[in-house]
């Protein structure tokens, strides 16, 4: 279906802004024509399932990766040839715990970290180390999953970075520390001007934070939107249709995701509610509710789309 | 003052900010003069967005519910008691109890009866 769902958010300034990345791996296409745009002072969220091309496009961002084409930039400097002066300004929690040197300690890796970050704050650093309960005397390949993602965390935030790439921050925390690593990710971004883009497939955890929403499958950035556009423009209806009744033909590729019983449908449908409403009862429907989606229905309902 | 907000409700996080702030108003723990919490106190304590306690302020102001004392924060207005919010507040219940009745099939007059009838029943339980 030809997508009327946007999928580029028009002017800046963006933090970050790639166009038409392409990778494979071997015979596996990872991206295909990425055109990520994450204005300043964002919170973006991107979801899709696993293998759908986050975290590549998030490594792709830090030089980590290289692209097989297109164009990346942070802050207007191509990682690729300014690889360092990036990374100076991104504070990165990779997706995988078991990164760096699981020989140091962790005090140690907090000080060796340091060293690469002039702007690193050293009082924020303990306030973050006493927040996550940091146990600066174990060696960091010894720890749970669950405290090397604190590490990690107190890591990205302590030098004040101006943009966050988080690849599932909150992955391995139990849920006590999975609220309060939220708690102080809010605290940051009301202390310092951040930008921040975050990778996750558990979308409720960063509901209230969100203020951008980007939906990765197969490689390709199928929506990229303002979340108060997704709220207005996305909604659920529920109506009640006749016997025989054959669908509209008006609402052609709009309709997000079906569902329903006997003459009830339940559709998701992208558009402005006056015009959808209309369509509906033209064919012969008698609307009965019309309803924004939570960000987490609206992050499944855009996933689960049949082309 | 307690505010709480829920996700999987429909409406969007700054405007359940501002029904609770009227609903502070309307149940009196908010009084003309008193406090809002700091935008960063209250978004950290709700894990929001601070940008969407921001917007839900600046409508608050827009609706001349609270102003803003510079450097000092933000603060309830002496207009905000002459059962405007009351109004809003109960307008706000009754459409979402609209929107639900809808919905069942049933119309606004059958909702009216039905809150009566219930109303009534709940009295008696109550002598």
């Amino acid at each position: 279906m030809a997508s009327v769902l946007p999928t580029h958010l028009g002017d800046g300034p963006f933090a970050v802004a790639t166009q038409a990345l392409n990778k494979r791996f071997g015979r596996d296409t990872a991206l295909a024509g990425v055109d990520l745009q994450v204005p300043e002072g964002a919170v973006y969220v991107l979801v899709g399932p696993n293998g759908a091309g986050k975290t590549t496009t998030l490594r792709t961002l830090l030089d980590l990766v290289r692209a097989d084409s297109g164009t990346a930039e942070v802050f207007g400097m191509n990682p690729r040839t300014n690889g360092p002066s990036v990374r100076a300004q991104v504070g990165y929690v990779p997706e995988r715990h078991d990164w760096g040197y699981g020989w140091m300690r962790v005090g140690r890796l907090l000080e060796h970290h340091a060293t690469y970050f002039p702007t690193w704050d050293r009082d924020y650093a303990e306030r973050l180390a006493r927040a996550f309960d940091l146990r600066l005397d174990r060696k960091f390949g010894k720890l749970s999953k669950g405290q090397a993602r604190r590490v990690q965390l107190a890591m990205a935030l302590a030098h004040r970075p101006r943009l966050l790439i988080l690849d599932e921050p909150t992955d391995g925390l139990d849920p006590v520390m999975r609220d309060e690593t939220l708690g102080l990710l809010v605290e940051h971004i009301t202390e310092t001007p951040t930008t921040v883009l975050i990778s996750t497939h558990l979308v409720h955890e960063v509901d209230r934070l969100a203020d951008h929403l980007g939906v990765m499958r197969d490689g390709k950035l199928t929506a990229q939107l303002r979340r108060d556009e997704l709220h207005r423009m996305l909604r659920r209806y529920r109506a009640d249709v006749p016997e025989g009744w054959s669908g509209v033909p008006g609402l052609n590729g709009t309709v997000v995701r079906r569902s329903g019983i006997g003459r009830e449908i339940q559709w998701s449908v992208w558009g402005e509610e006056a015009e959808v409403t209309r369509h509906l009862v033209s064919a012969g429907a008698t609307v009965r509710d019309a309803a924004p989606l939570t960000l987490e229905d609206a992050a499944i309902a855009l996933l689960s789309r049949k082309d | 003052m307690l505010l709480a907000i829920n996700t999987a409700d429909a409406r969007p996080i700054y405007v359940q900010i501002m029904d609770e702030v009227r609903r502070g108003l309307v149940l009196g723990t908010l009084k003309p003069e008193d406090a809002l919490p700091s935008v960063r106190q209250l978004a950290a304590d709700l894990r929001v967005n601070p940008n969407t306690v921001a917007q839900a302020y600046r409508e608050l102001e827009r609706e001349g519910v609270v102003y803003v004392r510079r450097g000092q924060g933000t603060f309830i207005t002496d207009a905000s008691t002459n059962g405007t919010e009351r109004r809003a507040l109960a307008r706000g219940v009754a459409e979402r109890a609209l929107v639900d009745a809808h919905r069942n099939g049933i119309g606004a007059d059958e909702l009216v009866d039905a809150i009566r009838e219930v109303a009534d029943t709940h009295t008696k339980g109550d002598s």
